[in-house]
């Protein structure tokens, strides 16, 4: 059967157009705010290596220019928007594998054990750079924006940041590995990131998720918000204590007071996932177009 | 209940709520055992199981040396971490490295936490403050250094602490004491945290391998040249050609108060000098097994003679029989008295001099005292201490010999100044 040709609508009229760029506004915050954090983690070793720079740079560009073009009124479905998002998307995902593996070089090559994964550079964190880019990606697919306005883009949302919550139980949990998580609040994030996983998996692998169930979802993103805003202001007192009350030396070489944010970040995407399911799932996909998240039924 | 009013969860099947909960509980299961599998955790603050891996993270890329030296380390094999080392004591300074408050003074003071009977070994033996006094006397020291710790080593050690600066070092001026002298007489020095010396001296500082320390070329870093060539004695006595041989067959790891002949069927100067072959006590006083003040210009007994003879022949007759022990120290010690003699008719000859006025009483200011003191301090102690490590080129060529030249040739120089 021939697919009907998408309607020339550059506006954000549409709630799918909406969530689209809701989701572009996301992926370009992230970008943006991953040049302060590349900034204060690659400062633990004074960018040593000058490839070290690279994100820094591509942060900051990628990010400035998404938010240019979405600053600009485009929308996100005109040539140069998909053009120059897709250009950052792939990049930003060859940046994070490609981080991945020399951050794994930096140790766990030499030597294949656990504390190579537990006291190397974080192999988990470039992998945000390849999150955002693949969601950046897709966000300009064929596949993706026609789902957009039924159940599966929700859900497909949902199950990004189940994967990005499969990440931070990996990232907590080697990094807290580092102090033997001498502190109880440090299994917080492990226990908390894995009901994420556990909860938004479930959501976005069912056929018609119970309203009850994304909610529970829901419930699950708010508790990440508080453990992501408890681990911030955790990580910085601990810092600060450690270094004597220089917040710089504190931000470079304390616990690093952004990481727990993260939990917060993907709760926002788990929440623009969540927010675009049918208010009622409990029908087959498309027979509610309403969403949690729309206002007005989608065209 | 949510905004529709209806039930908050309504509709969430039973299913589904196993599942979710099913899932949690094995993802953090999974990571509780990982975490109590991982070893070396029981009983550390966090500080210390973060420098059990972040500080070598760092020094990998920085100074890989360290790194390599501490892995290959019994202290590694053990899991003692680089903040045990290198955490703050009271009374040292305090350095912020990147998160970790540490110091960089690694003094004896850090060792005594794990080896208090060790420490306690060496601050008895001459390592410890005479060899510092032997060229700084008594400056140099800190401040806060404690009195009574000197007092201590004085007692022990009569006259070696409470002693003026080596005349000679102090012609030769700082520069060459802090750059040689002190490269070994820093053995014992006294530290800053009260603390004496620096065991790394012979252990080194991250490898700290008991085979370094018995290792024939740690103690020739300064028992070596013409003033005390242990180091080229030994290498040229039985002792030392054979373990130049064997040195590969040997288990120079073995530990201390197991040894055995086999593990070390050659000794090294810590066999000998330190070491608890075949339940021999093991020591760090170095001067526990010396009978003899060898290095002295005239030798005499020391007080624990007799003891110190036992405890040294007690090292020997693990491996040899008792009658060549005996005749050995026989001819070690007639050895000694022969050159005993020689210089003791050096020194008053020279005294006679300096009293008739042919010599002023300033050290090293005229050509007489420089051979004088080599005749002593070279010669002399070469004999001597060839005698007693089986050094027969530096009992004769190296030393009598020698001694007799410089005394011939020190002889026509007084006869020279000597009015006619």
């Amino acid at each position: 059967m021939e697919v009907p040709r998408e309607p020339v609508n550059l506006s954000l009229t549409t709630p799918r157009r909406r969530r689209r760029w809701l989701l572009e506004v996301f992926l370009a915050g992230n970008l943006l705010f991953l040049a302060v954090d590349i900034f204060f983690a690659h400062s633990v070793n004074s960018f040593r290596e000058p490839v070290e720079w690279l994100p820094l740079w591509f942060s900051l560009a990628g990010g400035l220019a998404l938010i240019a073009l979405l600053a600009s009124g485009r929308g996100p479905d005109t040539p140069l928007t998909r053009w120059a998002g897709g250009v950052i998307g792939a990049l930003s995902v060859g940046i994070g594998i490609w981080g991945a593996i020399l951050h794994l070089d930096s140790a766990f090559f030499r030597r294949f054990a656990l504390d190579g994964l537990v006291y190397a550079a974080p192999f988990v964190a470039p992998l945000a750079y390849a999150g955002i880019g693949f969601l950046l990606l897709v966000n300009r697919a064929g596949f993706f924006r026609k789902a957009a306005d039924d159940l599966g883009w929700g859900q497909r949302v949902t199950l990004f940041a189940a994967a990005g919550f499969g990440g931070n139980f990996v990232l907590s949990l080697l990094d807290h590995e580092q102090n033997g998580f001498s502190f109880w609040t440090e299994w917080i994030p492990v226990v908390a990131a894995a009901l994420a996983v556990s909860s938004l998996t479930l959501v976005g692998l069912r056929r018609k998720p119970a309203p009850g169930l994304v909610r529970l979802a829901l419930l699950t993103l708010a508790l990440q918000v508080g453990v992501g805003l408890l681990g911030f202001w955790l990580h910085l007192g601990a810092g600060i204590s450690a270094i004597g009350g220089r917040p710089f030396e504190a931000f470079v070489h304390g616990a690093p007071p952004f990481a727990p944010l993260l939990f917060a970040d993907l709760a926002v995407l788990g929440g623009i996932g969540l927010l675009a399911l049918p208010a009622s799932s409990g029908r087959e996909p498309g027979v509610s177009r309403r969403s949690c998240g729309d206002a007005a039924p989608a065209p | 209940m949510s905004d529709q009013g209806e039930p908050m969860f309504s509709g969430i099947r039973f299913r589904d709520l196993i599942m979710v909960v099913g899932i949690t509980g094995v993802l953090v299961v999974g990571a509780v055992v990982l975490h109590t599998a991982r070893p070396g955790v029981a009983g550390r603050t966090a500080e210390q199981i973060r420098a059990s891996g972040e500080c070598a993270n760092c020094h990998r890329n920085e100074t890989g040396a360290v790194v390599a030296q501490f892995e290959m380390s019994a202290h590694a094999r053990a899991g003692v971490t680089c903040l045990d080392c290198h955490r703050v004591r009271p009374q040292q300074t305090s350095l912020e490295h990147h998160g970790f408050e540490i110091t960089t003074a690694t003094t004896a003071l850090a060792c005594q936490d794990c080896h208090a009977d060790e420490v306690r070994q060496f601050e008895r033996s001459r390592h410890a403050l005479p060899a510092y006094a032997a060229v700084m006397g008594t400056e140099g020291y800190p401040p806060a250094f404690p009195p009574e710790r000197i007092a201590r080593a004085e007692e022990i050690h009569p006259g070696a602490v409470h002693r003026p600066p080596n005349a000679l070092a102090r012609l030769e001026g700082m520069e060459t004491t802090v750059s040689g002298c002190l490269g070994c007489h820093n053995i014992g020095q006294p530290n800053a945290d009260g603390s004496i010396g620096t065991c790394t001296a012979c252990h080194s500082r991250h490898s700290t391998a008991i085979s370094l320390a018995r290792s024939p070329a740690t103690c020739g870093q300064c028992h070596m040249g013409p003033d005390h060539a242990q180091k080229e004695i030994y290498s040229e006595s039985k002792h030392g050609i054979l373990f130049e041989a064997q040195r590969h067959l040997m288990n120079l790891d073995a530990e201390p108060k197991l040894l055995t002949a086999f593990d070390m069927p050659v000794p090294t100067c810590a066999t000998c000098h330190l070491s608890g072959l075949e339940g021999a006590k093991v020591t760090h006083d170095t001067t526990e097994r010396l009978s003899w003040w060898l290095f002295a210009p005239v030798s005499e007994k020391r007080p624990q003679y007799d003891q110190a003879q036992a405890e040294m022949q007690g090292i020997c007759l693990k491996c040899h029989a008792e009658n060549h022990v005996t005749e050995f120290y026989a001819n070690a010690e007639a050895l000694v008295e022969a050159t005993n003699v020689r210089v003791s008719e050096l020194m008053e000859r020279m005294a006679a001099v300096r009293e008739a006025g042919l010599l002023t009483e300033a050290p090293f200011d005229e050509p007489l005292d420089f051979l004088f003191f080599d005749a002593w301090h070279y010669a002399g102690r070469t004999v001597k201490h060839g005698a007693f490590m089986d050094g027969a080129d530096f009992v004769q060529w190296h030393g009598t010999y020698d001694l007799m030249n410089r005394i011939t040739e020190i002889e026509e120089r007084i006869e020279a100044l000597t009015p006619e």
